[in-house]
Formats: C-alpha cells, structure tokens, sequence
C-alpha cells in the first residue's frame, strides 16, 4: 500500500483489499507478477515473514509497534507462539490479517516502511549483515551505502510499476551545511535541502528561488510542560505561559516565517473538523494567572538541544517569560542525553517536535497525549485526562468516519484548553534544485517518495 | 636496544587493558541508554528487557568487561547498535582514509614548517623573521572550521579547481590537507625558530666556523641535525593525533574519517564504535611513540640506549 498526493491511500503491492464489517479483518489480493530484485516472484507469504521478522525481538527492531495491533502479535513477541496467529496466507495471492480489535488508521500502518516485503532466503543468507546487502521489491537497487557518506540506488528495469526516469539516485551526507551549499552552488549536487542560515539568501536570489520548493510538513514544533508535577501541574501556569509567548512573532522574524501557526496539536492538513480557538498573545492575562496562583518569582528549567536555531528560539521564549516575573535557567544538552532527560520527565519545559508516521490524526493524538504513553512513548509531558484517554479509544475502534472525527475534535479541544504544550507551528520544508531537474517535488512523508518521478531535462 | 624494545612492546599489553577498563567504565557512565536508542522509544517493556538480556547489559559490570575483553582476544570490536556493521570492518575502511589525511597533511606541514622556522631562526629580528612569526601565530590559532571554509570559498567556489567535499584521490585530499596542516606548520616552524636559535649559540658552532667550514654546511649539517630532537617530538605527537581522526576537518570536508566516525559513535552512545576506535588510537598513538624513541635513538648518540648498561 502507499499514499497518494493527496494523503490518501492507495494500492501497490495489494491491489485491493476488503475489509469486514466488525473492523478486524482485513483481506489483501496481491498485485500478481511482483518480483524482488534477485527477480524471485513475491507471494503472500513473504508478508508473514517480512511482519513477523519486524516484530521478532531477535531483529531488534524500533519497529514492532506497526504490527502491535494484529492479533497474536504480543504471543509471538512474548515467545510463546510460533507464529502471528492474525497474519494467514489464504493463497500465493491473498492475505488476511486479524486485528485484536479495530483499529481505524491500520491501512495507514501497511503503508510504512516496516512493512515493506523482503524475501526469505536473501535474508538468512546475510543474517545480521541484510541491512548491507537488502533485496526487495522496490524501483530501485541498493548499490553502495558508506554510512555517514553516500548511499547509491540504482534503477531497477523488472520494477512492477512505471520504472524510474532516471538511472540512479545518490543521497550525500554531508555533515557542514556551508560546504553542502558550496557542492550545490559548483552544481555537483541536484537537490538542495534548503539549511537554514541559507534560507533568506536563497528566497531573495532571483534566479534560484524560481526554483525552490516547499511544502508544509507533516509535524508539530512545541513547548512541552512537564504535568506530573508542580509548578505545572496546575494548568493556569500553564495557560499564563502559553499567553505570554508571542509564537507568531517568533515566527515571523527569527523563524522567517518558515513554518505555520498552529492551532493545536494536529496539523490542518490532517484536520478535517474545524480547528481549536485561538489564544491570543496577552501579556496583561499572563500576568494576572501568575499573580493570583502566586507564581511569581519562581524559576523554571528549561532544555534544550545544542542546535543553534533552536536555541536562538529558546532564548526568545526565556525573554518571554521572564517578562512575566518567572526565571528560566535554560539547560543545553547534546541530543541523546538531551532525549533522556526529557524522556525521563526531568525539565519543567523542553522544546520539541513531532513527525508524522503516517498521516492520520491518530499519529498526533494517540502517541502524544495517552497517558499510557508517558515518556519515550511520545507523551513526554506525561499529560494525564482520563476523558481524552476515552475519546482517542473510542476513535480508533469507530468504523464512521463522520463520529471519528468528531470525537477527535472533542478530544483536540480538551487538550487545547488544558494547554500541556505551547502549540508552537507547523514547521515547512523547502529545498532547492538545479535548473536541469524536472519532475521534482517534496513528500509530506518519507515512505511516499519512490524516487520514480524526478527526471532529468 | 633490542631488549629496550621487547620491554616496550610488553608494556603494550597493560597499558591497553588499562584503555579498555578506563573507556569502558566511562561509556558506561554516560547518560544515554543505548537499548533505547536501538530499538526506538514505542518498544513493549518487554522487548526491551529480552534486548537488554541478549546484549548482556544487563549483567553487572565487571561479567560485561570480560565479555568484552573476550571478543577483543578473537580480533573482534562487536557489531554498530546502528548500523549492525562490524566495527572492525568500518575501521578498516576508514583508516586508510585518516592515514591519506594525516601523511598529506604531514607532507605540507613539515616541510614548509621546517623551512619557515629556519630562515626566521637565520634572520632573526628581521622584517621577514617578523611575517613569519606572524604567520606562524595565525596558523596557531586560526580555528580549522574558519580556515578550511575559507579555502573551499576560494578554491572550490570561485577558482572552481578543487571538490569541496568528499573522500578520495589527490584531488580530493589536497584542500582538508592544507587545512590540517597549518597548526602544525605554525607550530613546527615556532619550535624550529627556537631551537635552531639555540643551537646558533652553542660553542660547536663557533668551533666550526672557526675551523673554516662554509655557512650553509654548518647550517645543514650541523645546527639542522642537532635541532632534530624536539622537532621530531612535535611531528610525532601532531601525526599521531591525526591518525586518531581530525573531527572538525574532517567533517567540513565530508572526508570519512576515524574523528568522524568516533564522534558519530560518541553521539549516539554507539559504544562497540566508541570502545573500538578508542582502542585502535591507543594502540596507535602508543606505537608512533614508539617509533619516535626508535628516531632520537638514530638521530642523537647520547639517547642511545645501551644494552650493556642496563
């Protein structure tokens, strides 16, 4: 399965698929005369290999989640059965997945890249050494990977959909962002993530912001609290906070309106009901919740990572505050002790963003604001409201669409107006290409780009 | 001399168990879980823990040093928590990279060094003993990041004649090199301005310009040869930190190198990767100091170690 343009879902590898209508069942019929690149035919047992090896724990996988919700899932991962009673292969061409309940985005699931298809043979063959030499089903090969350096794909001629109209890609690794720009200026390189000290540079160019692109990403940037325990736990620190920041400021000048204000936690693309009131910068409302809770002069810890962008930002949002009459003492750490720190709830306030997996509301809702995700899970706030539990429970297992949403409008405005983050902005991604590439364009989501579009004049 | 030797390479063995048991503790020290790292942050409490098990992490410490020191014996460095690669393999492929660096950044900075600091030494209190000094001091203290940026400007963005970035043959080499190269240029030339000036004053020298020997041989064959033995000093000690990885330069010029991949390692509490290369430039700053003391014995009669004295 893979996304389309326009977010939706659409058929690849299954050509269709029908679904019960308790919601659990979920019956595959798989695009016939698929092959992998050693050119062996891909049938239905490939996929209850290739999930079953995710969820393994001998293959270590950080991706066991995707699958968490077929049924046997936690019996094959616990060892004690020897398969995925959920995952059935009825024929080389059908597959049935039972699910222990339903669980509404699970299309969204099959359309990651864990559960991607590999054969068998190859990978017992190479054991742990199959991430150098992987075979699959996709538009291209892997020819070279140098971590930290290159990796090289070329295009595969026996790919099942249209082949790629160029003859291979290179991704660089090129860790100094001056010097990345410097291999693009000397045109040895076609496609430019834009950095952002070269932002401004590149949109004011007359010749090459022509050809810039940008689209508004999948992800939420914000200002994380820590709920569990005091002083924010009271929920009117918070408010005061999140009204004595003016994000769109911030975002107009030092974040070169890079990005879009957000509403909430769930980004608008993603957000088909109607967005969450607004709270307007209000210095004097700030003020009088601190006043009256008595939170005047006290000091809050605040992290952050070592990334100068963020913490030019970071040094903005303490002025902020401290104009309130509350002290920050803001904390730079390096990114694995700085995610430690915030996973094991030890700031008051961090800064951070969320990535969609896949682009469902679920992605935004579930992972950052169930409170049985506190910690690395995704709710590092450990933002806890037993009626927010209920209502993103309740949308999972719904079938209508309609009631769906409408239970994740409830459940996005509970959270906007307990306010465990400051809901920052939607950040957007630009890139810049060479004159001589066509076809270009940015995914919202890693796993739809297949590389078969972008072409050369 | 011999004997000298065998001692040395003997003494190799504790002090590269020492190495192992000080990184080891220190890796274990830092905050950062690697098992979160590996497995991503959405993992059932359960796989962690079956990980934890089967990386042994959670034995105690002492019974994991010796699994280390275990694999260690069989040539091994384990496997990435990344990238799943051997680290062996990784190192190996990355070491040629840092030797290519190291020898040409080696090859501009002692020669040019030596020659700088001489004729300063020569001249000294001149106008071209003052430039030089000048520029020595830069090379000093002109941060890498600054300089090599500033080079890639010239020769890859406006002259168009050399990559900015990449790792491969000369021309490739040629920028991170002289990028490298000009703190040790700055340094050699200041240590060789000094001692040769020393030298200059010593009573050999009248004795030899007594005797009517011609400037330039006196200056070759006899200050020149005695200035060696700090010089060497320097050369080794430089050469032998940058075969442990240049991590700035490196990383400017996207060149794939030991500092890069240790840093990387650091960073993502990759600790086989961190133990690995902390071993490899152990064992490598160790062996060039050897070889050093090898070099004073050839270079100065009088640090000649003799067997029979001993």
């Amino acid at each position: 399965m893979r996304i389309g343009d326009n977010l939706d879902i659409k058929p690849d590898l299954a050509e269709n698929w029908m679904i019960s209508s308790d919601g659990c069942l979920y019956t595959f019929t798989l695009r016939r005369g698929v092959t992998f690149s050693n050119k062996r035919t891909v049938k239905a047992a490939d996929f209850k290999y290739s999930f079953e090896r995710i969820l393994n724990p001998g293959t270590k996988s950080p991706n066991t989640w995707v699958f968490e919700k077929i049924l046997g899932a936690d019996d094959f991962m616990k060892g004690s059965a020897a398969d995925v009673k959920g995952i059935k292969v009825l024929d080389d061409h059908t597959l049935r997945i039972q699910l222990k309940q339903p669980f509404s985005p699970f299309l969204c699931l099959m359309t990651m890249t864990a559960a991607y298809v590999v054969p068998r043979e190859v990978v017992e063959r190479w054991g742990a050494d199959f991430s150098s030499h992987p075979v699959g089903s996709g538009p291209f090969i892997l020819k070279e990977w140098l971590p930290n350096r290159t990796v090289r794909f070329e295009k595969r001629e026996d790919y099942f959909a249209a082949p790629a109209k160029v003859s291979g890609i290179i991704y660089r690794i090129i860790p100094e962002d001056l010097t990345a720009v410097t291999e693009f200026e000397i045109g040895n390189i076609d496609v430019l993530t834009i950095p952002a000290s070269e932002y401004s540079r590149y949109r004011n160019d007359a010749k090459r912001s022509l050809f810039i692109s940008s689209l508004q990403g999948l992800n939420t940037y914000y200002l994380g609290f820590n709920c569990s325990r005091p002083p924010f736990n009271n929920p009117n620190l918070r408010k005061a906070i999140f009204l004595g920041i003016d994000r769109e400021k911030i975002l107009n000048t030092i974040y070169e309106k890079r990005g879009r204000l957000a509403a909430g936690p769930v980004p608008d693309i993603l957000r088909k009901w109607d967005e969450p009131d607004h709270h307007a910068f209000d210095v004097q409302k700030a003020k009088a919740f601190i006043q009256q809770e008595g939170f005047d002069g006290i000091t809050l810890n605040f992290y952050t990572t070592a990334d100068q962008e963020i913490v030019d930002i970071v040094e903005v949002i303490q002025s902020y505050i401290r104009e309130l009459g509350i002290q920050v003492k803001i904390k730079q750490l390096e990114w694995s002790a700085y995610k430690e720190a915030i996973n094991q709830g030890e700031p008051d306030m961090f800064y951070l963003g969320w990535w969609a997996d896949y682009p469902d509301p679920e992605n935004f809702l579930f992972p950052l604001f169930h409170s049985s995700n506190h910690g690395p899970a995704g709710n590092r706030t450990r933002y806890t409201n037993a009626v927010v539990d209920s209502l993103i429970e309740r949308a999972e297992i719904v079938l209508d669409e309609k009631k769906r949403w409408q239970l994740y409008k409830m459940a996005e405005d509970t959270i906007v107006s307990d306010m465990p983050w400051v809901f920052l902005w939607h950040k957007t991604d630009f890139t810049v290409r060479q004159p001589w590439i066509t076809n270009y364009k940015i995914y919202q989501i890693y796993s739809m780009d297949k590389g078969t579009e972008i072409s050369l004049w | 001399m011999n004997t000298y030797m065998v001692k040395r390479l003997i003494l190799l063995i504790p002090l590269l168990l020492g190495v192992t048991l000080l990184t080891f503790s220190l890796t274990k020290a830092l905050p950062g879980d690697p098992v979160f790292s590996l497995v991503g942050e959405r993992a059932q409490p359960e796989v962690i823990e079956k990980i934890r098990k089967e990386l042994g992490t959670d034995n105690n410490v002492l019974s994991q040093y010796l699994g280390y020191l275990k694999l260690l014996m069989q040539g091994e460095f384990g496997r990435s928590y990344y990238t799943n690669r051997h680290v062996v393999d990784d190192i190996m492929t990355k070491f040629p990279n840092t030797l290519k660096l190291a020898v040409g950044a080696m090859l501009i900075a002692v020669p040019a060094g030596l020659m700088l600091g001489f004729v300063a030494a020569l001249k000294r209190n001149t106008a071209i003993d003052r430039i030089i000094s000048l520029c020595a001091v830069s090379g000093m203290s002109v941060p890498v990041f600054w300089s090599g940026l500033l080079l890639m400007l010239l020769f890859s963005l406006k002259l168009k004649m050399l990559p900015p970035s990449g790792t491969g043959d000369l021309q490739f080499i040629i920028l991170p090199a002289l990028t490298l190269s000009l703190p040790a240029m700055g340094i050699l030339s200041r240590i060789t301005r000094t001692t040769v000036l020393e030298i200059l004053d010593l009573p050999f020298v009248k004795t030899a310009r007594a005797k009517g020997i011609g400037e330039i041989k006196i200056h070759l064959v006899h200050v020149f040869r005695n200035a060696l033995i700090p010089i060497t000093t320097v050369i080794g000690l430089d050469f032998a930190s940058y075969l442990n990885g240049a991590v700035l330069t490196e990383t400017i010029f996207g060149w794939d190198g030991i500092g890069r991949f240790t840093m990387e390692g650091i960073i993502k509490r990759d600790y086989p990767v961190i133990m690995g290369c902390v071993i490899t430039g152990t064992l490598i700053f160790i062996l060039i100091n050897l070889v050093v003391d090898i070099l004073y014995h050839y270079l100065d009669p009088r640090v000649r170690i003799d067997d029979k004295s001993r």
